[in-house]
């Protein structure tokens, strides 16, 4: 009964409509014929061979280079860098720089990390955007056979950040270290697990 | 009782035959539809009897009949079907003609009949496969991708349970067409993780062809040709409509598409429709955990408008499909260890409730189709049309990631947009059947241009093309043998825009080629049917397989295109059988597919070095590859109501050059059901009880290291069904209830990319209610 009642008032409301809108009906396909035909001419520019120079719009955001800056807390040594270069990001070319990190043994120093995007001219620092939203940041160094020890010295107010680091070197040994960067937006819990992995580099290193 | 007039039918058709077989004048067909006078929707089960000569026949699923063997003279025939008056016709006939009836339920709006010369039911020497209306209603509120899987031999390559794209015999992408309405689909087809932007309301029919038929829409089809067929605008005066909802518990979703169309009386020949569709789904949940971030929303619109006259006619079609897609969160991985890692967690590793929020990473789709058809009917020679249509279609993929600086950020921008505008054009003559032969002819061009704007994944290009084919079918006097035989032209000329190494590089391409097919219908006897064709196809490399260079993020691998890759050559041999007789109906397809210069992905050592870890590294590469494999499809009545359908699909993929498997390829399927047909219940009709098994089996065939883990395991998926319809004012009231994995088993498909990541769907109850309607004045 209720599907007789529902199906009738729709054939009236139909037929009533049938019956005096005919025009109206036509009126509306011509005019949504016009109108969403031509919606989107705007949003279709012709691809066209473009000015020799000018990069494709709305480039993203990328990081080609990481340096870590080695500062001996004696003074003894100048301070040195290490540096990971990229420069046409993922893909295309393979990376032209990949140092490796030599450090005296029993030695202690502070280790500044350096995000570029070498890919604009001029270079882009991303370390300030990591530093200005700290609380969404985490970067990790993961140590594997060596004597050596990391500790992050920075924080965000509740949780480390990691741009700088105090590193003491024991016996000589080799290994590597891997430097993660981590993109933790409202999940930071202090731990490298969460989020979006934005840099992941292998450094090799060696205490003499 | 329909079940025993049937077999007395089709005893009687059948010893007539061997009579009528011997006498050479007596080869005339009537053919034709019974359609409900209401709804234009087919009729199945009506019987057409000629009362002269005690025999007749029973329309199909789609409606048609065939009467075969007949002399010319004058014949009374009647048509009967359930609930409606015996229709009653004279007709004179002095060679086939096409004859449809429109049963109605009320004797004195009997409509006249048309007599169309000539118009034989065609057929195909690659049988068309296409949805029954039962198949078409249990699919209504899916993909267009999910929808087609009821074929055998087709199977779907998905991006979680969104995105859903069709694979014919292993084949998809590029090497699949979509006939929108006529118009092939131009879209951003060339992504395994880019769905046909179509909204499957649209449709009346769904099929998928191959053949010299599959020819006339252009290179490109080596794995066939899907097409998506509204049905003919009415051709009487009055209104008509349809509203149809689907509801489902998990994603707990909701579908909702309404259909109006008339016809103007005043204006002799003016019909029109409109039809939208909106559907929203939240988060999918498997028999375990919800999955983030999977829930669709979408909103199509369509309209169209017909002047039809005897001598010519106009035809104006607009479509619009919108649809935000949310992608899985936990698959949108940052490297190879990360992949490690969930890879190796039996449940993701980011766990959500429900919601309906789409968040990034998702994709914002909208897709436009404007066509214009004419046609003129060139004296009793044959038909010409000319079809005009404009396609653009937005594509833009939203990182999960946003951009570190919070001014880009609060911007919202896709990290990855496409956007591609295509004008086609085709002027196809159809030419009547004179004697035996009956010839199409065309001749097509397209000019397309894709803008990307964000992250450089493909460049920018333009393409022109144009191509001619030519198509003749020859029939034997008897009706029994068929050839048809298609050539076609085509010239593609491209230009990508590449920005590499801070410079602009603006490479062309010029392809051509000819595509051909040869086929033949031997029709043994009444029921049972050989097809056998061959064919060539070819399609050029697009423009992702020419220029991937970089990350493919969400996939976690680094893609490199390759300039040099030539086009890809197939050869294709198909050879099917189908019997119908009495109870047992049988179809069965071998395809034996040579495909020179197969493009595919190949995976490549070492793991490409970035900034944010080790890749593993894919290149496009191009081999000569062999799939060959086996469709099959039966039912047999095993009592007066209950049916078995049993199908199933083989494939083996080869790659020659390495003599190895080829990777990505459906596993063997199998899938046996029950149907009930449930006697009528006071007015409610149609009653059907049906439940089926299927199974997918582990794809062992793969070559080694090609893929970061084994494929999973093979599974096996219970569903039932069962539906109803109720007559209310004229009217039949569908109602299709269906729960699909119902014992909530938890599997992974090989063909899900995801399926790293996480589990299949569970359990799924849905109901779908289809109302149609009818506005007609009563005389």
């Amino acid at each position: 009964m209720k599907y007789a009642v529902f199906t009738n008032s729709i054939k009236n409301n139909l037929e009533i409509m049938s019956k005096n809108s005919i025009k109206s009906i036509f009126t509306i396909l011509m005019l949504s014929l016009v109108v969403f035909s031509c919606k989107k001419d705007d949003k279709t520019p012709t691809p066209s061979n473009p000015d020799g120079n000018t990069p494709p719009p709305n480039e993203e955001e990328l990081i080609t280079t990481i340096v870590l800056t080695f500062t001996d807390t004696t003074g003894i040594v100048a301070p040195f860098t290490v540096t990971f270069a990229d420069p046409d990001g993922d893909g295309g070319n393979a990376p032209t720089i990949h140092e490796e990190i030599h450090l005296d043994s029993n030695k202690y120093y502070n280790v500044t990390i350096q995000f570029l995007d070498e890919s604009k001219t001029p270079a882009e620092d991303i370390t300030q955007e990591v530093v200005a939203e700290a609380n969404e940041h985490l970067i990790c160094y993961n140590l594997s056979g060596a004597n050596l020890s990391i500790t992050r010295t920075d924080s965000d107010g509740t949780y480390e950040l990691g741009v700088h680091s105090f590193w003491s070197t024991g016996l000589p040994s080799s290994g590597t270290v891997t430097v993660v960067l981590k993109h933790q937006p409202g999940i930071k819990d202090g731990t490298c697990a969460p989020g979006d992995t934005d840099v992941e580099v292998v450094f090799d290193f060696h205490i003499h | 009782m329909l079940n025993k007039s049937l077999f007395f039918v089709l005893v009687i058709v059948s010893s007539q035959l061997k009579v009528f077989a011997q006498q050479i004048n007596c080869n005339i067909t009537l053919s034709g539809k019974v359609i409900d006078e209401h709804d234009n929707s087919p009729l199945m089960f009506a019987t057409i009897y000629i009362k002269e000569l005690e025999r007749g026949a029973v329309s199909d699923e789609k409606g048609n009949y065939l009467i075969e063997n007949l002399c010319p003279g004058t014949y009374t025939l009647v048509c009967n079907h359930l609930g409606c008056d015996e229709l009653t016709e004279i007709i004179t006939i002095t060679k086939s003609v096409k004859h449809n009836f429109y049963p109605e339920h009320h004797t004195e709006e009997l409509q006249s009949f048309s007599l169309i010369e000539d118009a034989f039911v065609e057929e195909k020497t690659v049988p068309k496969k296409e949805l029954s209306i039962r198949e078409l209603n249990q699919s209504r509120g899916k993909s267009l991708g999910e929808s087609l899987k009821s074929i055998p031999g087709v199977t779907s390559l998905n991006t979680g349970n969104n995105v859903s794209k069709p694979v014919i015999h292993g084949l998809h992408s590029d090497r699949v067409l979509i006939l929108n309405n006529g118009i092939r689909q131009e879209g951003q087809q060339w992504g395994s993780e880019h769905a046909p932007e179509i909204d499957p309301f649209i449709a009346k029919n769904i099929s998928v062809i191959k053949g010299a038929e599959s020819i006339r829409y252009g290179a490109n089809a080596i794995a066939g040709v899907v097409l998506v067929e509204p049905h003919q605008l009415r051709d009487s005066a009055g209104i008509n409509g349809e509203l149809n909802t689907v509801g489902a518990s998990n994603g707990k979703s909701g579908v909702a598409s309404a259909m109006l169309e008339g016809n103007i009386g005043k204006l002799k020949g003016l019909s029109w429709r409109v039809q939208g569709t909106t559907k929203q789904s939240g988060n999918i949940h498997t028999p375990d955990y919800f999955m983030k971030n999977t829930g669709v929303k979408e909103q199509n619109f369509s309209w169209a408008l017909g002047f039809n006259q005897p001598k010519y006619g106009l035809e104006l079609f607009y479509s619009q499909f919108n649809s935000d897609i949310g992608i899985f969160s936990a698959a949108h991985i940052g490297n190879l260890t990360d992949l490690k890692k969930a890879i190796a967690s039996d449940v993701p590793l980011e766990l959500t409730d429900f919601t309906y929020d789409i968040d990034r990473p998702f994709q914002h789709i909208e897709h436009e189709l404007f066509k214009a058809k004419a046609y003129w009917f060139t004296g009793d020679a044959g038909k010409l049309n000319l079809v005009y249509a404009r396609q653009y279609n937005y594509r833009s993929e939203y990182d999960k990631h946003r951009p570190r600086k919070d001014s880009l950020a609060a911007l919202n921008l896709p990290e990855l947009q496409f956007t591609i505008t295509t004008h086609t054009g085709d002027l196809i003559w159809e030419q009547n059947r004179v004697k035996s032969f009956k010839s199409i002819v065309g001749v097509s061009a397209i000019n397309q241009a894709n803008t990307i704007s964000g992250r450089q994944f493909i460049p920018a290009f333009v393409k022109y093309g144009y191509g001619a084919f030519f198509i003749e079918k020859w029939r034997s006097d008897n009706a029994k043998l068929e050839l048809e035989a298609g050539i076609r032209y085509d010239y593609i000329y491209q230009q990508a825009y590449v920005w590499k190494n801070k410079q602009w590089n603006s490479p062309e391409f010029e392809y051509q080629n000819y595509t051909a097919s040869i086929g033949a219908i031997y029709k043994l006897t009444s029921y049972f049917t050989i097809r056998a064709n061959i064919g060539s196809a070819w399609r050029p490399p697009s423009v992702s397989e020419l220029f991937s260079d970089g990350l493919h993020h969400g996939a976690a691998a680094v893609e490199y295109g390759d300039t040099n890759l030539v086009a890809e050559n197939a050869y294709n041999s198909t050879l099917s059988l189908e019997y119908a007789k009495d109870k047992l109906v049988i179809q069965a397809e071998g395809y034996y597919n040579f495909i020179n210069n197969f493009i595919y992905l190949a995976p490549t050592l070492p793991a490409t070095l970035t900034i944010r870890g080790a890749f593993p590294t894919f290149n496009y590469k191009q081999v000569d590859a062999v799939l060959k494999g086996l469709d099959f499809k039966a039912s047999y009545k095993l009592m007066k109501n209950l049916t078995w359908t049993g199908k199933a699909a083989v494939l083996r993929a080869f790659n020659q050059q390495t003599k190895d498997w080829l990777v990505g390829m459906p596993a063997d399927r199998l899938e046996n059901g029950l149907t009930l047909e449930l006697p009528k219940l006071k007015t409610l009709q149609e009653a059907y009880l049906g439940i089926s098994i299927g199974n997918v089996f582990t794809q062992t065939r793969v070559p080694a290291n090609s893929d970061y883990t084994n494929p999973p395991a093979g599974y096996t998926l219970l569903n039932v069904q069962t539906g109803i319809k109720i007559p209310i004012a004229n009217q039949k009231i569908a109602v299709d209830f269906e729960i699909n994995n119902l014992l909530n088993t938890t599997y992974r498909d090989y063909l899900n990319r995801f399926r790293y990541f996480a589990d299949e769907m569970g359990r799924n109850y849905s109901i779908k209610i289809n109302i149609p309607f009818n506005l007609n004045s009563k005389k």
